[in-house]
């Protein structure tokens, strides 16, 4: 990786640091002081091979901070678990765990530490799984060694060791296998039967295959399809007949009707076919099931935002650090700046500068005063601040945002509500035909009844239409989840596929949350050039998006300033060569002197009272913005901005990407009645936005999409995240979902047509139950193949590392 | 043909004891994880891990 980039993180390093990391005996640049001692500490337990296996850069490092507070008792009891053994349990969601290096590192890195007992990292989940004793080793000291690594670890509790999800994709593993290994057995059987019936078979032999094929589809039916049973059983009680009922229904039914065929020594058994259909209705769920699973883990993600552990000013005026689940509305806590704010609350005292992107996906700092309310999950430009608690835990807004997205992703969506009720319908009908296919052979030629009911009803077995529509869109969201995209809502891909017009926020979503420095202009003596160097070494330690802006456009080797002091939400000043230096808002760098023309959101820099240059800052484009809205427009859909900034930056950005339409200045309510007149034109509009203030408009739009990196609680009201941030992959979701929705009707019509052509050929005796099985078998084969083929052909992420350096810089 | 007799029971029996392996591994967290430790092979070996000694 160049210079230019931090060796551990990938991150731009800001000018004026030089800080280098020993690694593999060659000094790498680094960007800050958390990534030196992550690289070197990974470089002296000679682990240095993570920088070659790693796919994905490493996350910033934090300066490793205090984890004593979690070997308090009152957190330990909510955090850990004790094992009958004396041993201690947790689970840990690991910030910054990006690829299966990391787990490698980690797992090395801790293994080893005396009285660690156990250690599993899960890439996937973010997971990590740690048994200790507690008497040899404290919890802090191995959190403490992972935020060494680089890692943010944040224990999670301890009810999600029990985790439901585990135990439910366990028990679902089981079933399939045993189904799995049940149906090849009596698969295998099965052929020796069909041999036998054309080659000629003593009866004795054929009865031993027979009931082999018994011995094995017997596990199948009563063990793993378990499920599909008590499924049925729930409906019945409920009345609601669904899915289940008519499944479980005909399994029974063949089953039982081999069974009685292997007892009397009949023309034919089925028992592959029972086994089969318990195996693929189990393979459908299984995926189905996997799907589910990783969309929770990415929303436990959001628990992240809000800290564990808070410093509360006790009676006597000191600080103590307890768990967040101690504090109690009344509170008085002290949050340092940079910290998270650990519950909704108002502001004791002065005035603050919060970062609430989390929540609002505004990227520049807020101000509030004394009495005004702070959110959890936002963070603390200034500090340290007092907040006086209000509502802590599931009470905040965080919390219940929350909720809201765990109920979006437990609805199931509505194409495959309409095939289980199409399938439902088809099976009752079937079941009816097969009753009047019995009864009317019966009266006709009473030895061909049983047969000739048994083949309509193996030949429709409903796994053809009762997969066509889960196969496709289990398959469609698995491909989709690689790329970065997260279908939360359930008719999300269907909307996708049709969406005409897109509109697009600006801030946040076609911008990234970072500024760049666009022009400096001279206002008195010195050049441009030597004005930059004095900024960037008065905002040398300042954490504020311009201070940051300013350090990137400086080159190497400012002077050092002193007597640096920052007034929050004006400026800050200094001292360098003895000459004193004010950059801020115009009135704070001139004080009186401040000149009309200059009070247009230009950063002025000043000495000795006289102003020496103008700094004019924008919005930096999303590193794929341009790319995104190429291929959108090149695929055909309509392209329009929505902001609620001043024309003229809307305007300039439009012009830059090349849209033609935008609408500034718009309140939300603006924003919703100009989506709400695109829509009653008839098209189906989609919105891609960032916050939780586009929250009202994200709901007004028929296709909501919020993007991952920033704003993870816009997800609320989203149809589709992109996780990665990447606005690319809106265009190649797009492209995707119209493939699926093809491939889905391609199912359906197969399903439709051939359960049209071989049930009456089945009920009028014209096909031997085993062509029957084979046909079934056939024609679900057809439809999970046909699925396969979404996402094909496998084209490459059309991203290059250096976007991805990009997204994680911003 | 008679030898089916032997050979079938027998399969059965392994099938037998092929499930309650796999029930054993899914039990002891062999499955809950299937992406992580494809890379863990690839490292083990590696002639540059100098350091494994380092951390007991």
């Amino acid at each position: 990786m160049a210079d230019t980039h931090c060796f551990h993180c990938g991150e731009p390093i800001p000018s004026g640091v030089e800080l280098r990391a020993d690694v593999g005996g060659k000094a790498h640049a680094v960007c800050c002081i958390g990534c030196r001692a992550a690289a070197e500490w990974i470089a002296a337990l000679g682990l240095d091979d993570y920088y070659r296996l790693r796919t994905a850069p490493a996350a910033r490092a934090a300066v490793v901070e205090d984890f004593r507070a979690w070997d308090r008792a009152e957190l330990q009891q909510l955090y850990v678990r004790k094992r009958a053994d004396g041993d201690a349990e947790t689970c840990l969601l690991v910030d910054g765990l990006r690829c299966a290096a990391c787990c490698w590192l980690i797992e090395r890195a801790l293994r080893g530490l005396a009285g660690l007992r156990d250690i599993a990292v899960n890439a996937a989940a973010k997971r990590l799984y740690l048994v200790w004793k507690p008497d040899e080793i404290a919890l802090s000291d191995i959190l403490a060694r992972i935020a060494h690594l680089g890692y943010e670890p944040r224990p999670l509790d301890a009810a999600s060791l029990d985790a439901v999800a585990r135990r439910e994709s366990r028990t679902a593993l089981k079933r399939l296998v045993v189904a799995g290994l049940g149906m090849m057995q009596s698969m295998m059987y099965a052929v020796a039967l069909y041999a036998g019936a054309f080659e000629g078979m003593p009866p004795a032999t054929r009865d031993f295959f027979r009931w082999l094929g018994l011995l094995a589809t017997t596990p199948v039916v009563i063990y793993a399809g378990a499920p599909l049973f008590a499924g049925a059983w729930r409906e019945l009680r409920a009345r609601t007949p669904g899915m289940d009922t008519p499944v479980a229904l005909a399994i029974a039914l063949v089953y039982a009707a081999s069974i009685v065929e292997t007892v009397r020594g009949g023309a034919q058994v089925y028992f592959d076919s029972a086994s089969m259909f318990v195996f693929l209705l189990l393979g459908a769920r299984y995926i189905e099931m996997r799907g589910r699973h990783c969309a929770a883990d990415m929303t436990d993600a959001l628990a992240r935002a809000q800290p564990a552990v808070a410093a509360r000013r006790t009676a006597d005026g000191a600080l103590e650090t307890v768990g967040v689940h101690e504090l109690a509305p009344g509170d008085v806590v002290s949050v340092a700046a940079g910290g998270a704010i650990p519950g909704d609350g108002t502001l004791v005292a002065g005035f603050c500068e919060v970062d609430e992107s989390l929540l609002t996906g505004e990227s520049a700092p807020q101000r509030r005063r004394a009495g005004e309310t702070l959110f959890a999950g936002s963070v603390a430009r200034t500090g340290p601040i007092e907040l006086r608690i209000a509502r802590i835990g599931a009470d905040t807004v965080l919390s219940s945002i929350a909720r809201l997205v765990g109920r979006a992703q437990r609805q199931r969506p509505r194409w495959a509500e309409l095939g289980d009720r199409v399938a439902a319908r088809f099976v009752a009908g079937v079941l009816a035909l097969t009753l009047a296919t019995a009864l009317g052979w019966w009266w006709f030629d009473p030895t061909r009844a049983f047969p000739a009911a048994l083949a309509v009803l193996v030949v429709s077995c409903p796994c053809a239409f009762a997969l066509s529509v889960p196969a496709a869109l289990t398959r469609a969201m698995a491909v989709l989840a690689q790329r970065g995209v997260l279908v939360l809502k359930p008719d999300a891909l269907e909307k996708l596929a049709h969406v005409r017009r897109i509109v697009f926020d600006k801030t946040g979503t076609l911008t990234a949350r970072r500024i760049e420095l666009v022009d400096i202009e001279p206002l008195g003596a010195l050049d441009a050039a030597s004005c930059l160097r004095i900024a960037a070494s008065l905002e040398a330690a300042n954490t504020h998006p311009l201070a940051a802006a300013i350090r990137a456009a400086a080159p190497d080797g400012s002077a050092p300033a002193q007597e640096l002091v920052s007034v929050a939400g004006a400026g800050v000043s200094g001292r360098i060569d003895g000459h004193e230096y004010r950059l801020g808002r115009p009135g704070f760098a001139l004080g009186e002197h401040a000149h009309p023309p200059l009070a247009d959101g230009r950063v002025v820099l000043a000495g000795g009272g006289a102003a020496l240059a103008a700094f004019r800052f924008r919005e930096a484009l999303r590193a794929d913005a341009e790319a995104a809205v190429d291929e959108l427009r090149a695929a055909g859909a309509e392209l329009e901005i929505l902001s609620g900034d001043a024309p003229a930056a809307v305007g300039q950005l439009a012009r830059r990407l090349g849209i033609e339409h935008f609408h500034a200045a718009l309140s939300p309510a603006g924003k919703l009645a100009r989506l709400g007149a695109m829509r009653s034109g008839g098209a189906l509009v989609a919105m891609v936005g960032d916050g939780i203030n586009d929250a009202p408009v994200l709901a007004g739009a028929d296709l909501a999409v919020a993007l991952g990196d920033g704003a993870d609680l816009a997800q609320a009201s989203a149809d589709i995240v992109l996780a990665s941030g990447r606005l690319l992959a809106l265009a190649e979701a797009r492209t995707l979902a119209r493939t699926t929705l093809a491939i889905l009707r391609q199912n359906l019509a197969w399903a439709f047509a051939y359960n049209f052509l071989s049930i009456p050929a089945a009920a009028f005796g014209l096909i031997p139950p085993w062509l029957a099985a084979i046909g079934m078998s056939a024609s679900s084969l057809f439809v999970v193949l046909n699925s396969l083929r979404i996402g094909l052909p496998r084209t490459p992420l059309a991203t290059p590392p250096e976007i991805h350096r990009e997204i994680a810089a911003t | 043909m008679n030898i089916i007799l032997v050979l079938i029971p027998l399969s059965v029996v392994l099938l037998g004891v092929a499930v309650c392996a796999f029930f054993w591994g899914v039990n002891h967290a062999q499955f809950d994880d299937l992406d992580t430790p494809a890379l863990m092979p690839l490292s083990d070996e590696s002639p540059h891990s100098s350091g494994r000694g380092t951390h007991e």
